[in-house]
């Protein structure tokens, strides 16, 4: 009997790989946001997608090894491993970043300088069956505009999302957020389905001017 | 084998070299995928001469810090700042560990190769010439991520390396780093041979 997988189970490992890079790289966003915005909220976030990345990466060894190799296909996958193991890494480097957060230390003047955050918050909230925002994707909500919150994580079941512009919400779908604490009631309201004051209108932000707090 | 030399203190803004090691690492990951994808020694190199860079940025980085620890206190949360510095270098060398499996003629999987070619965003190489429209222009103002999605992510030229261009000029044998949309990636290739004069 031959328990070997066929081709098709190539597309699984590709898929897993790729899933591991984004997860990898959401980890390591998070994580400088976590530092950026001195939130152990965030840093808790990267500490559970470790468990999930760790249990990703099992689950590609095997498959790759499940394949059954003929001899001209084992460098190829051997790549392969490499890389899943350098993404592991990746993810490694990004909890670690995080459990500097964690250890709670109260920044230094110096790195106080590069946060220079403080006034900002981080906000979680559940999107409601109510909320406007149910079904529509993440670049038509206005979010920053509205409410001068800039969203960082989808978190959905068991899943984690990284926020791109054609995400489309859902009802039950967790927001984790950073922006100016005026707009926190405001992103609120829009998740439960109630109206905004619109106390944060004047305000944008976009992630770019997260990352540029570091270089302005 | 390599010849590594003595690194000598320089005073440095610890802030700044942050940032930098953020930008580099980053920058690297990037590079080193994109290596492996298309199997491009040459991107393979660059990962290379930037991790030498991040080794020599750490070294130079702790320096700085070790004389600005005035006491007990100072020590404990700089310690927490050198700590980040070493996890970025963490991350740069898992991108030069990529790098080196293309040196070493170790290549993915053919079909891997195509599936990640589709999935997966590359970054391409783009050697600008003399006489090309991008010459003398900066980057903020041929806004090529609205004219054709495309982010110039870094600029090398000869030795050094521009990360994340904004008023930069770009000037003749500029090798830019450019991502995003493939026809615009087509587009530019050809302004920067100076095959066409407007990016439409």
């Amino acid at each position: 009997m031959n328990s070997c997988e066929g081709a098709n189970s190539f597309e699984k490992i590709c898929s897993e790989l790729v899933e591991m890079k984004d997860t990898s790289e959401l980890m390591v966003d998070l994580a400088y946001s976590s530092l950026l915005l001195n939130s152990r909220e965030l840093a808790e976030e990267v500490l559970q997608l470790e468990e999930k990345m760790d249990k990703m990466h099992t689950d590609f060894e095997l498959s790759v090894l499940s394949r059954c190799a003929v001899e001209e296909d084992s460098k190829g996958l051997m790549a392969l491993l490499r890389m899943g193991s350098t993404m592991e890494r990746i993810a490694d480097a990004a909890v670690e970043i995080a459990e500097v957060v964690l250890r709670g230390i109260e920044p230094h003047p110096i790195l106080r300088i590069v946060i220079e955050a403080a006034d900002e918050t981080v906000e979680r909230g559940i999107i409601s069956r109510r909320s406007t925002l149910v079904g529509k994707r993440l670049k038509e909500t206005k979010i920053p505009e509205g409410t001068g919150m800039w969203v960082l994580l989808i978190r959905r079941g068991d899943k984690w999302i990284r926020p791109r512009p054609d995400t489309v919400l859902q009802a039950g779908d967790i927001i984790i957020a950073s922006g100016y604490s005026e707009g926190a009631e405001d992103f609120k309201r829009l998740l439960r389905g109630e109206p905004g004051k619109g106390v944060g209108k004047e305000m944008k932000r976009n992630e770019e001017e997260v990352l540029n707090d570091w270089s302005a | 084998m390599r010849r590594l030399r003595k690194i000598e203190y320089t005073p440095i803004s610890v802030r700044e070299t942050l940032l930098q090691l953020k930008d580099i690492s980053e920058l690297m990951i990037d590079l080193s995928y994109s290596a492996i994808i298309l199997n491009d020694k040459e991107l393979a190199k660059e990962v290379l001469e930037l991790e030498e860079r991040i080794d020599n940025m750490l070294y130079v980085l702790d320096m700085n810090l070790m004389l600005a620890a005035r006491d007990p206190e100072d020590a404990e949360a700089l310690a927490g700042v050198a700590h980040v510095g070493v996890l970025m270098n963490a991350i740069s060398d898992a991108a030069a560990e990529i790098a080196d499996l293309v040196l070493n003629d170790i290549e993915i999987h053919p079909v891997a190769e195509e599936v990640f070619k589709k999935t997966m965003e590359v970054l391409s190489r783009i050697v600008v010439v003399e006489g090309s429209m991008l010459v003398e222009k900066t980057v903020d103002e041929l806004d090529l991520a609205s004219a054709i999605g495309v982010d110039i992510i870094g600029i090398k030229r000869g030795k050094h390396w521009l990360i994340n261009p904004e008023k930069e000029v770009i000037m003749p044998e500029d090798i830019l780093m450019a991502r995003g949309d493939p026809t615009g990636i087509r587009i530019l290739e050809r302004a920067a041979r100076g095959e066409i004069d407007e990016l439409m």
